[in-house]
């Protein structure tokens, strides 16, 4: 258990230190692989407000500071084995668990080689490849599918875990207490995962929540809850394994918070964030605790430094393949008209075929 | 397509059947799903030990068990949500909602994961699962146990949308919808559970989703209808064909998809329509059906479409039998449809 630790559970101090009494997760070789995809999900982030500054895109909510939060709960899964039923901003989860950049950027795009066939508002990947559960634009409302695809697995006798997650926000709405609360009842092994990075667009958590953390309401549905230090990617990770480890023995549900930060805007339609509804200090306070910073210092005093050379060139690296996964999606082309009417149902139904018809006679008349 | 149904299509008169009820061929068609396909799950509020408050479910978790046969908490937000995620992972859940009216919780998992999953993956992920759930009036329940509110299914794409009236149909509808591919909503009248009785093949069968049958052939008016109002329909053709009219009746069966050909076909060849629903009148499906047959077959029509429907009041305790189309005003509505002009 991680119960020793004083809550937040935290594994690195601000400075890079190992907190003591810990036993860190992983090698040298996991760490910088954890290192890698936190730079690569950073850097995604800025490619990605750049597309939307260029017009390419309509939407994106930035993951920038929830870095260690989403890579450390990546990495606690197994990828195509376990399942993920997440929320929009999980674009780091995705690429923990290895999704395509081009599959993220056909997404992004709408375009035809989007695995969820231009069917959604940019950022809303799924990929049944990984298990990853194509999100939904309603807030909460992954919560009980991902209690029944956990209770599925258990009756199943796989031993697959779920991992559902969310932001602060969503634990207000009833759908979150009925998931958790059936959870409880069925032992199903399925880790929540607050997200809380203190803001629902510009609802402070303060005004979210009157608990004691998100984490003070595992109690009610009869599971652990444990808050960690969420722009510590060690600590996230080992949290998050612990659970999921006990999860696929048996051991039922857990509630984890992970405490970070969004430092960005909540989403393009945010732009103003800090003028409207947050203080400069509360962001340059979080800004101080980039938790890429936090664990290039754990590098360097594990006597594993990154050099600047070393950094500036995964950089450029890391934007190359953005760059040629975004031409790529783009250069797919827009998907097809005729596919709007396709997936709806299994079979086409007859009105569908109809209504499928009528339009065809009208782009047919507008093309010639 | 459509089948003339004194005798089910598929059997013959040598046929091996059981006279049920509609509820026992409900009960039935889940116990026989349970034993074909063991991914097969039932579970909703007091489904278990007590088999239901209609007694839907019963002796299903005596014979399969507490894992397969279960009560959930009380919440259709975690019902219907967890069918989903089951559904998603490769079980087969029937999820009961112990009445339609208290699907309100559970609406946003329908309206929002079910029907639209398979849509918004690109039809990576689906949602194989059935919601049961008892709906439409007639057993004094007063406003919260006895709506019809099929319409706020019927617009959702991605749902498919079922409402039996007899107990041939119940089973066969209910085996279509549970090896179907796609989220079904499988309305049960409720005061037909017992009220109506019929023949059931032994032998297994299905009743395919968007097929009408027709219950009674005729030549002067076409009286469409489903669900809870079927006893009446049929009660005022026969009024009507003593009085010499020549009336066909026809059962959508189900709504979501709807059998567009079938009510074309006997609407253009008696030129008279008359569509009965107890759900309120705005924005109720047979409106679609109306606009559709306007559509259609505009010039085979004599008489303006007529609609005998539900009121747009919330539906009243005392004045139960009131609000439901009965047959007198389903017999009015055909007499002014064919005095028309
Ligand atoms: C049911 C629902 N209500 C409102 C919205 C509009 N909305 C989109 S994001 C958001 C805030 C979500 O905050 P949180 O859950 O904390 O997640 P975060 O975006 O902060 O990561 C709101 C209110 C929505 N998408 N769904």
């Amino acid at each position: 258990m991680i119960h020793p630790l004083p809550t937040p559970v935290q594994y690195l101090g601000e400075d890079g230190s190992v907190r003591p009494g810990v036993t860190l997760p992983g090698t040298p070789d996991d760490w910088y692989a954890l290192w890698h995809t936190m730079l690569l999900v950073r850097e995604y982030d800025r490619k990605l407000v750049t597309l939307l500054r260029q017009g390419r895109t309509t939407f994106y909510a930035q993951a920038a500071g929830m870095e260690a939060t989403q890579v450390g709960i990546g990495r606690a899964l197994r990828p195509g084995h376990d399942w993920v039923w997440g929320y929009y901003r999980d674009q780091g989860i995705a690429l923990t668990m290895g999704a395509r950049l081009q599959d993220l950027a056909a997404q992004m795009l709408g375009s035809n080689s989007d695995p969820n066939r231009g069917r959604q508002m940019p950022h809303h990947y799924g990929s049944a490849q990984i298990n990853f559960v194509s999100a939904s634009s309603s807030i909460a409302n992954q919560v009980p599918p991902a209690t029944g695809t956990a209770l599925a697995q258990k009756m199943l006798g796989t031993d697959e875990v779920t991992v559902c997650t969310f932001g602060d926000g969503a634990t207000s709405e009833g759908d979150w207490h009925a998931g958790l609360n059936m959870a409880g009842v069925q032992q199903v092994p399925c880790v929540f995962v607050c997200e809380n990075n203190q803001w629902a667009i510009s609802t402070p958590l303060s005004r979210q929540t009157a608990s004691d953390g998100i984490v003070a309401k595992a109690a009610g549905y009869g599971m652990p809850g444990v808050q960690v230090d969420g722009n510590d990617v060690l600590a996230v990770w080992a949290v998050v394994q612990e659970a999921v480890d006990r999860a696929r023995r048996g051991g039922g549900p857990t509630l984890v918070e992970a405490l970070t930060y969004r430092m960005g805007a909540h989403s393009n339609a945010d732009a103003d964030a800090e003028k409207t509804y947050r203080s400069r200090e509360e962001v340059q306070h979080w800004q101080a605790r980039d938790p890429l910073v936090r664990f290039e210092r754990f590098l360097e005093r594990q006597g594993h430094s990154i050099s600047a050379a070393q950094r500036s060139e995964a950089v450029a690296s890391l934007h190359r393949q953005i760059d040629e996964a975004i031409q790529e999606a783009e250069n797919s082309g827009q998907p097809d008209w005729r596919s709007m009417f396709e997936d709806v149902y299994a079979d086409m139904p007859v009105h569908l075929r109809r209504q499928y018809q009528q339009l065809r006679l009208e782009q047919e008349a507008g093309q010639s | 397509m459509t089948t003339t149904e004194s005798r089910p299509a598929g059997t013959s008169g040598a046929g091996e059947s059981t006279t049920l009820t509609l509820i026992q061929a409900i009960t039935l068609g889940m116990q026989g799903e349970m034993r074909r396909d063991p991914r097969v799950v039932v579970f909703g509020e007091d489904v278990g030990a007590r088999g239901g408050v209609f007694l839907a479910t019963a002796g299903l978790q005596q014979e399969f068990g507490e894992e397969r046969v279960f009560d959930t908490p009380l919440s259709e937000a975690a019902i219907v949500g967890a069918a989903v995620g089951m559904a998603v992972r490769g079980l087969r859940p029937i999820a009961e909602i112990q009445f339609a009216d208290y699907m309100g919780p559970g609406f946003d998992q329908l309206v929002s994961q079910a029907a639209k999953l398979r849509y918004r993956s690109g039809g990576q992920f689906s949602c194989p699962m059935v919601v049961r759930t008892p709906s439409g009036g007639g057993v004094k329940g007063g406003h919260h146990h006895s709506q019809s509110p099929e319409a706020y299914y019927c617009h959702t794409p991605g749902l498919k949308v079922v409402m039996p009236s007899t107990p041939y149909d119940a089973l066969g509808l209910l085996r279509a919808a549970v090896r179907g591919a796609d989220p079904v909503i499988y309305f049960e009248p409720k005061r037909l559970y017992r009220a109506v009785k019929g023949e059931v093949p032994t032998e297994d069968y299905i009743v395919e989703l968007g097929r009408a049958a027709v219950r009674q052939s005729g030549t002067d008016l076409s009286l469409i209808g489903y669900g809870g109002v079927m006893p009446d329909v049929l009660k005022a053709a026969q009024a009507l064909g003593e009085q010499g009219v020549s009336v066909e009746v026809l059962d959508l069966r189900s709504l979501v998809p709807w059998d567009r050909e079938a009510v074309m076909a006997s609407v253009a060849r008696t030129g008279r329509a008359v569509l009965v629903s107890e759900a309120p009148r705005i924005g109720s499906f047979m409106t679609e059906v109306a606009s559709s047959i306007q559509e259609d077959v505009f010039d085979s029509l004599l008489a303006p479409v007529g609609l005998v429907a539900g009121f747009d009041t919330p539906y009243p305790y005392a004045q139960d039998r009131v609000y439901l189309p009965g047959a007198g005003r389903i017999v009015n509505a055909a007499v002014q449809t064919l005095n028309y002009g």
